[in-house]
């Protein structure tokens, strides 16, 4: 690896942090940075924990710091199983909802407002219908012999199913439940509390974690079932790992966070343009990468306008048009 | 014997290969050969496990193929696939060192020391470019100079290689022969080896395997078995067999 890449990698992967903190700072009501610091920290040291006002602690506690880790969480998960299916599955345009992960957690969640209304927090059915569809797909593909290609074609088939029941609870929804149900879809890091980062943050530490140690096993695996298996790998047993991991911190990133699109195809592809296609180095920048672009996207959202745009509309309108960009570029990087 | 087959049978549609009974010599040579459809290739892919047989057994230093798991076999024999379809454009040393993930846990990244073997593989078959260059970039003789390289940093016994001289030009063909027979008298490795060249099969060859409709017609050193009349039973086309300097020489 030349200097360049070397330098860049390195400001990839400290590139969270700074995100992190300049994030923080950011908003309407103005904090000075000391104070952050101190109210960050007072945790830790209780003297420092009269720094900040009342109020601005529930600020920084109760309204930027969980928007901030989520935003971190999901930018992270959406990036890094992206990029372990598209090595599993050798396929580029491969993306993380590919396995109807998006529209089981929308019908997950259209059922949850609008049948038991703002009661229940959506979330909790749009994983549980985020992994009814990716078990669904699994279980229809299995019997092929050709695992790989009727595991995409089934998540096509299943993802239309649930578009169509998508369709049906709309038809009986009342507007006002439509349009929480729109907000939610959209993709939006705001509304999801403490409760539910309590869930959504270990699951995807638990399942990037594994990921990034899989991170050689990848490129082994991308070289297809036969070579994977003739070099000692027992294929099966490791695309069935690496693609439930990946569905089960995608849906965990999905319902707490919506449908934010194109995260996972825009930044392992970056990666792989800017340092190269080695798995070792695309996993661990993909996370870095993806975490600092989807809370910069949502800095963008919440304080370019007046209102708030929802980041999902966002990471898409930006996501496309970069695509197309890169994908005129990339013929050097897929074979 | 390093490998035994026995009774071994693989059906597709109206295909069947029946092996009934072949051992394969220890730090040898063996070239299978027949015309297209012969089964050269099943026969290939059913001793490396990457064709599951219908029935019969394969044992491998001793153990049966079936009982082996992945990585015990991978550390036993590697296989040389005809051409490599990698997704990702993965530079050479990189793609090289992946002949040793049988050595390497599931979460596991190589070490220093793989590193060493996957370079020292590349010496062997005297790559001499830059190991950072993209496989993209390569000729088909140095892909399959690379895909040789990856099966040496497995360090196994026995070396199965598919056709590994097809659509190359005589010199590089000839290297990679002369590349197989080095590895066959220095390495002691066992090694099969599917060719449509007969030229090649019957100089290089210590064992030669004629096939023809998923069955071994005969077998041998080459001038012990080679005549006029097995090569228009096994070609259908009528050949001749000419002598030069002690050497066989075969004219279509």
């Amino acid at each position: 690896m030349t200097g360049n890449k070397k330098l860049l990698s390195l400001a990839i992967l400290i590139s969270p942090l700074v995100v992190f903190l300049f994030s923080l700072s950011l908003g309407p009501a103005a904090i000075p940075v000391p104070t952050l610091g101190k109210t960050l920290l007072s945790p830790l040291i209780t003297s420092w924990s009269d720094a900040a006002t009342p109020a601005q602690r529930d600020i920084i506690f109760g309204i930027r710091l969980p928007r901030l880790l989520l935003g971190l969480a999901v930018g992270a998960a959406l990036s890094v199983s992206g990029a372990s299916l598209q090595a599993v599955f050798k396929n580029p345009l491969v993306n993380e909802y590919i396995l109807g992960i998006s529209s089981g957690a929308a019908f997950g969640a259209a059922l949850s407002i609008i049948v038991l209304g703002s009661s229940v927090p959506p979330q909790i059915l749009a994983f549980v219908f985020a992994l009814i569809a990716v078990g669904l797909v699994l279980l229809v593909s299995r019997s092929s012999e050709s695992s790989l290609i009727s595991v995409l074609l089934t998540g096509v088939i299943i993802s239309a199913f649930f578009a169509a029941l998508l369709s049906l609870v709309e038809f009986f929804a009342s507007p006002y439940s439509l349009q929480a149900l729109f907000y939610w879809l959209m993709g939006n890091l705001g509304t999801a509390g403490w409760s539910e980062l309590a869930v959504t943050l270990p699951v995807i530490a638990v399942g990037l974690s594994v990921l990034l140690l899989m991170r050689w096993r990848l490129n082994v695996l991308s070289l297809g079932e036969e070579d994977a298996r003739s070099l000692g790998v027992n294929v099966r047993r490791d695309q069935r790992l690496v693609v439930l991991t990946a569905t089960l911190i995608t849906a965990a990133a999905t319902s707490a966070a919506g449908i934010i699109g194109w995260i996972g195809l825009i930044i392992p592809h970056l990666v792989r343009m800017t340092i190269g296609v080695d798995n070792r180095k695309v996993l661990p920048l993909s996370a870095a990468l993806g975490a600092s672009l989807l809370v910069l996207a949502d800095d963008a959202a919440r304080s370019l306008a007046a209102f708030e745009v929802p980041v999902g509309i966002f990471t898409s309108i930006i996501g496309i048009p970069l695509f197309i960009l890169l994908l005129k570029k990339s013929s050097k990087i897929w074979s | 014997m390093s490998i035994q087959v026995r009774d071994l049978r693989y059906r597709r549609r109206n295909f069947e290969l029946w092996i009934p009974e072949f051992d394969f010599a220890t730090s040898k040579i063996t070239a299978i050969v027949g015309p297209n459809g012969a089964g050269k290739t099943t026969f290939l892919k059913c001793l490396s496990a990457l064709l599951p047989p219908s029935e019969g057994t394969i044992r491998v230093e001793g153990r049966d193929l079936r009982s082996l798991g992945e990585t015990d076999r991978a550390r036993r024999m590697a296989f040389v696939p005809q051409e490599q379809a990698a997704a990702f454009n993965f530079n050479v040393l990189d793609f090289v060192l992946m002949g040793r993930t049988a050595y390497l846990p599931l979460f596991g990244t190589p070490s220093a020391r793989d590193r060493a073997l996957a370079e020292e593989s590349l010496a062997f078959v005297d790559f001499s470019h830059p190991s950072d260059r993209p496989t993209l970039q390569l000729s088909s003789g140095e892909r399959r100079l690379v895909l040789i390289a990856r099966a040496l940093a497995q360090q196994t016994d026995i070396l199965v290689l598919d056709e590994p001289t097809t659509f190359l030009d005589p010199r590089h063909e000839t290297e990679i022969m002369e590349l197989t027979r080095r590895l066959a008298l220095e390495q002691k490795k066992t090694i099969l080896v599917t060719l449509h060249n007969l030229d090649m099969a019957v100089r290089y060859a210590d064992q030669l395997v004629f096939m023809k409709d998923g069955r071994i017609v005969t077998h041998g050193r080459p001038d012990e078995i080679l005549t006029e009349d097995l090569l228009r039973r096994v070609y259908d086309i009528p050949m001749q067999i000419l002598r030069h300097d002690g050497r066989l020489f075969i004219v279509k």
